[in-house]
């Protein structure tokens, strides 16, 4: 990660932990509506990167605010999702590693039994994917200037992939911490509630299945592979 | 976890140039093999298509040009495997010796070992297998009993190994073998580079449930090695092989070796799908195109040097469980007999035949979990 990016990420982690009980309104005020409007029009004259990387930080610590809102257009709110399911995905694998290697059950930690072990691989390989999804969108969205229909193949591929793992994530999730993590005073479910609402936001797997598939079907067998490969 | 970080997937060059003129070499030179051979095409052996493919060089891609090599950059290599098995084309004779043989001689091997072997490589003439796996040990590397022995003439092979790809057809194999007596585990293991026409070896066909022979037993009835096969340094042959690893599951073909059936799901499906299989069509481009990133993600991650041994079983675990649902998927949503004539029917039974095999190769399914958990700090 760049500098700068980084930068940006620190005053995000810290605006975004105001946010958490004052609302929205630190987060209007620290300008990240301005992230992507250009330097010469008074913005950040920041890219999509810059928005994956805050909304994977804002999908973590305020899930119930609409940050995503604020910085993207319309049309680009089913990217913003992404970025905001992979960063609540990162942030339920987190957890769920933290508490198996705490918690002891017959007389070792959760993370000593194969069993576990397996479960939170799965879980693991399900989160990497939807963070390089998150992140091969954003590429392609700063490639082309952020033109929502020039990205209208990853936008779609993207969201159905985040959407198809939430099933897997929460489910892992919830099962490794066991009772703690139904509660409502343990941090999970606010990530865990947000992803589920998120997979039926800005089009459910249906929805991008279909408009994906018609697209595909457009292109014919060999053109897919060259519709993938000229980006 | 902090999340793993994605690496650019910048190749030097003009990519765009590149594919186009390896498209444009396929045309003229790709055998028109049967749908069924391009599916799974990196068990496709074709002698002639891989000693043109040297010839236009295409294998030994990353190889220094003194040895037969082209002295290009691995994402370069990268973009024309995926090219070659978006094709099918045929280049299973030479996988081996290209992917995995040809780079560990390079980095480890003598400099008598490099001259003697990376430009038969680079020419696709000379092929390669991998004596890891042993009886009874299965997935477990470190069972691995096959010893060599040092003596005054040479090393001295005694042993077994199965389940080895292309045995039948290769010059030379690449063999963990015990060299330190008693030692156990993954203590006192070596790499040693063996011809297979040395005396004393015999190689026995193994048929898989397919029909196809690619595995074979190969025994070592005490074998008599040249001093000079011993690749890298003594006892250090586990660490050598898992580097080596990291190149085996990391490629374009743990997504890309049934590519067939998608494509021809889609032609099959035509431009106005039923929607059920619009949506099934849909499903598995998302899966194929998140691939594809993380496994060059993970090709520009080995590209700076580093070790992506977590990163390469992510895409092994995904590719796996993607090529072998697609078959599954597919049956159970598009209405195909069993006896099929057509192309999609045939291949389809033939990939729900084989897919058994995908989460088994290059390390089971549980073991690259487990490296996976390893990963996240729970082992």
């Amino acid at each position: 990660m760049s500098a700068a990016r980084e930068m940006l990420c620190d005053t995000a982690r810290a605006v975004f932990a105001e946010a958490v009980t004052a609302g929205i309104a630190p987060v209007e005020e620290a300008g990240f509506a301005l992230l992507l409007v250009p330097e010469a029009d008074g913005g950040f004259g920041g890219d999509w990167g810059d928005v994956n990387a805050v909304l994977q930080i804002a999908g973590v610590i305020i899930p119930d605010l609409p940050v995503a809102a604020l910085i993207a257009s319309d049309a680009l709110q089913p990217a913003a999702t992404v970025s905001l399911m992979a960063g609540a995905m990162g942030q339920a694998l987190v957890l769920s590693i933290e508490h198996v290697n705490t918690r002891h059950q017959f007389g070792r930690p959760l993370g000593k039994f194969q069993a576990v072990q397996q479960s939170l691989a799965v879980m693991a390989c399900e989160v990497r994917a939807v963070e390089a999804a998150a992140g091969a969108l954003a590429a392609r969205l700063d490639a082309v200037g952020l033109d929502p229909s020039a990205a209208g193949f990853e936008i779609a591929a993207a969201k159905l992939r985040a959407n198809r793992a939430v099933g897997v994530v929460t489910a892992i999730a919830h099962q490794v911490h066991g009772a703690i993590g139904f509660t409502r005073e343990y941090d999970l479910n606010r990530v865990t509630i947000a992803l589920m609402r998120w997979r039926g936001e800005q089009g459910n797997d249906a929805y991008w299945a279909a408009r994906l598939g018609r697209q595909v079907a457009g292109l014919r067998g060999r053109g897919l592979w060259e519709a993938l490969t000229v980006r | 976890m902090q999340g793993f970080a994605l690496y650019p997937f910048d190749p030097p060059g003009d990519i765009g140039a590149l594919r186009a003129e390896l498209r444009a070499w396929l045309a003229v030179n790709q055998p028109q093999g049967d749908i069924v051979a391009r599916a799974n095409c990196w068990a496709s052996f074709d002698a002639d298509f891989s000693r043109a493919l040297g010839a236009a060089g295409y294998i030994g891609m990353t190889l220094p040009t003194r040895y037969g090599g082209g002295d290009r950059h691995p994402l370069e290599r990268y973009v024309i495997i995926e090219e070659l098995l978006a094709a099918g084309a045929p280049v299973g004779a030479h996988w081996i010796a290209d992917r995995q043989t040809g780079p560990l001689i390079l980095r480890y091997g003598s400099e008598e070992q490099r001259e003697r072997y990376l430009p038969g490589i680079a020419r696709g003439e000379l092929y390669a297998c991998i004596g890891l796996s042993e009886p009874g040990a299965g997935s477990d590397l470190a069972a691995v009993r096959t010893t060599a022995r040092e003596t005054a003439e040479g090393w001295r092979v005694s042993g077994q190994k199965i389940w080895t790809t292309g045995a039948h057809f290769s010059h030379v194999m690449l063999a963990l073998v015990r060299t330190e007596e008693g030692s156990e585990r993954n203590a006192g293991l070596s790499q040693l580079l063996i011809d297979l026409d040395t005396p004393g070896i015999t190689i026995r066909p193994i048929i898989d449930m397919a029909g196809h022979h690619d595995f074979n037993e190969v025994f070592f009835d005490d074998v008599l090695v040249p001093h000079g096969a011993l690749v890298g340094t003594r006892g250090q042959g586990w660490q050598q092989v898992t580097a080596e690893l990291g190149l085996e599951r990391s490629g374009p073909e743990r997504y890309l070796s049934s590519h067939a059936l998608l494509a021809t799901l889609i032609d099959a499906a035509g431009a106005d799908p039923d929607p059920a299989v619009a949506v099934l069509i849909g499903e598995l481009t998302a899966e194929m195109w998140t691939l594809r990133q993380l496994s060059m993600s993970t090709a520009a991650k080995l590209a700076v040097g580093e070790d992506p041994m977590v990163e390469a079983s992510v895409v092994k675990e995904l590719g796996n469980a993607f090529e072998q649902e697609m078959p599954r998927r597919v049956q159970a949503i598009v209405d195909c007999p069993w006896d099929d004539p057509g192309d999609l029917g045939r291949l389809l039974r033939a990939l729900l035949i084989a897919s058994p095999s995908f989460s088994l190769r290059g390390g089971t399914r549980e073991v690259i979990r487990g490296i996976i958990a390893r990963g996240l700090g729970l082992r």
